[in-house]
């Protein structure tokens, strides 16, 4: 059984993500019952968004390598590790040998704990699944094992079910989204940290009383959320730092070469997941309906893209005053060890306090120091995850000539990819462990949701 | 012809269903438009150029264009009504 799996996963090597994901899509698409042409254009379309993420990858590299070792030179700050984003982290994830086939075993593992009555969350955001394929695939790529990495990631996406389903009456009565939970592989961990940080802002005199307004927030901080002026800036600031100004004419070219190429990157990367997810929404709808056909009847929360919460003005605030929180915060954190360079998820921040901000109630002055604690922890996990995430791009195909190592805030910063990182690579006893505390959350939270239904039907009843 | 733009949290997710859907179901129906994505955190400062907005995540009160809310195409719930609303506003 194992070797047959360490042959398909090295032919799969061989094939390169760009080759072997269009073959893999089409064959999944016809299997759900699609027409082959459709099938076969939705698998290249995959392969397409692959090929042009690289290239802004590779574009990306070249033009922040040498800024960054000015920088390392010049004022012995050393953040080189390159934070090429959720775009390429996905890509990344997908063409994995985990990747692979993570769409399938994980939506038939959904499907199994909503039969069993486990979790009640049915995550149709096919998608996401790729934060599950990035864990089981950093998880594969260090210990050699395939059969390790599908494990760390089934028992990644039974965590994340578990929260999305703990976390979902907060969201719901917060955000006003009936039946609908987030889970999410960046937001779901977060919205868990946010708990007990509230329980200790509410016990900090003076803090606890603290407020802010949204709308003034988003006039005063709103230019930190346009993509390309924020490359743009970022681009100019990094260049002056890491070329100088010793000899003007050629170093202004550098540090407005840059600029622009930066602003290119984040305007450019997102584009190129478009692609990769065009050619995914045919599986995603043949799987939904798959899906939805064989539970008839059944009551479960549909699992979404926390995206869907961002537009909330709290948490919009929110993401503004963290992009120059989190660029100061790595500065900071450089000389205790930090070598990431947030960039491209910048844009991302949304996504890592969407979750938080129900929790501390919309609150914005909890939400951004909550933030800054998990984004400045998270810049710890993303440094020493750097060289693993490296090696599962390089397996994926995505070619870095410049020899530097890559990370990103989303989800190479996510606690959860850390813990599951750190247990996979103890071997299947460390496995064991996540699974049976996974589970056992998992447990935990549907005995606790079960009471509540049962004390809210008993709060109806006729005295 | 009528300019749609499709708003998500990251103008690249969610936007790219919603476009994908309004697009073939405009197509069918014979209905010219033209479709952008973008991500909230670009609306902001404003926008302006477009006649509708079809969103999947809350929109800035300060925008003027009309919206139309699109989480039903990720449901999959209540999507013909949507899309009877988005027809009609660009007719």
């Amino acid at each position: 059984m194992n070797a047959v799996l360490e042959q398909i996963s090295q032919i799969f090597l061989d094939l390169g993500a760009s080759i072997a994901l269009p073959i893999l899509i089409t064959v999944f698409g016809v299997a759900l019952g699609q027409k082959f042409p459709k099938a076969f254009r939705a698998g290249l379309m995959i392969g397409i968004g692959f090929i042009g993420i690289g290239l802004i990858v590779g574009l990306l590299f070249g033009q922040v390598g040498p800024a960054a070792q000015g920088l390392a030179a010049r004022f012995n700050v050393n953040l080189d590790i390159v934070d090429v984003g959720w775009p390429a982290s996905a890509a990344i994830a997908f063409g994995s040998q985990v990747g692979a086939v993570a769409i399938p075993i994980l939506l038939l593992l959904n499907v199994l704990l909503l039969a069993v009555g486990l979790t009640k969350t049915l995550n149709i955001d096919l998608w996401n699944y790729w934060h599950f394929a990035f864990i089981g695939g950093l998880v594969a790529a260090t210990t050699g094992n395939f059969l390790m990495g599908i494990a760390v990631a089934c028992i990644a996406m039974i965590l994340t079910l578990a929260l999305a389903d703990w976390a979902a009456p907060k969201i719901q009565a917060h955000y006003d989204y009936p039946d609908i939970s987030f889970p999410h592989g960046t937001s779901a961990a977060y919205a868990l940290i946010a708990s007990p940080l509230n329980w200790v802002f509410d016990r900090i005199p003076g803090f606890n009383k603290l407020k802010a307004d949204p709308d003034s927030i988003q006039k005063r901080f709103g230019i930190f959320g346009e993509s390309l002026i924020l490359g743009f800036g970022i681009g100019l600031l990094l260049g002056l730092a890491g070329f100088g100004l010793d000899e003007p004419r050629a170093d202004i070219i550098a540090i407005l070469g840059l600029g622009i190429n930066l602003a290119a990157v984040m305007v450019l990367l997102p584009r190129m997941v478009a692609i990769l997810m065009e050619g995914l929404i045919p599986i995603s709808d043949a799987a939904r309906a798959f899906v939805t056909k064989r539970l008839p009847g059944r009551k479960f929360y549909i699992g979404l893209d926390s995206a869907i919460v961002i537009g909330q003005p709290a948490v919009i605030a929110t993401s503004l005053i963290l992009v120059p929180v989190a660029l100061l915060t790595a500065i900071a954190l450089a000389p205790l060890g930090n070598r990431v360079l947030p960039l491209v998820d910048l844009a991302t921040i949304p996504f890592i306090v969407a979750l938080m901000v129900p929790i501390f109630r919309g609150n914005i002055v909890r939400s951004v120091v909550g933030g800054a604690i998990v984004i400045g922890a998270g810049l710890f996990i993303a440094t020493a995850l750097a060289p693993s995430i490296t090696k599962v791009a390089e397996n994926a195909g995505f070619q870095n000539e410049t020899g530097g190592l890559i990370s990103s805030l989303v989800d190479g910063a996510n606690p959860m990819t850390g813990l599951f990182y750190l247990f996979g690579n103890m071997g299947w006893l460390g496995i064991a462990g996540l699974a049976v505390g996974s589970l056992a959350f998992a447990v935990w939270v549907r005995i606790r949701g079960n009471a509540r239904v049962a004390a809210e039907a008993k709060a109806k009843e006729p005295a | 012809m009528k300019k749609i733009l499709v708003i998500c949290g990251t103008g690249v997710a969610t936007s790219t269903v919603v476009a994908v859907k309004i697009q073939e179901h405009c197509a069918s129906q014979g209905i010219q438009i033209s479709i952008a994505q973008g991500k909230v955190m670009d609306l902001v400062r404003g926008v302006e150029g477009y006649d509708l907005i079809v969103a999947t995540t809350p929109i800035p009160e300060s925008i003027k264009i009309p919206v139309i809310q699109g989480l039903s195409f990720l449901t999959g719930i209540g999507v013909e009504r949507t899309l009877e609303d988005i027809v009609e506003a660009v007719k």
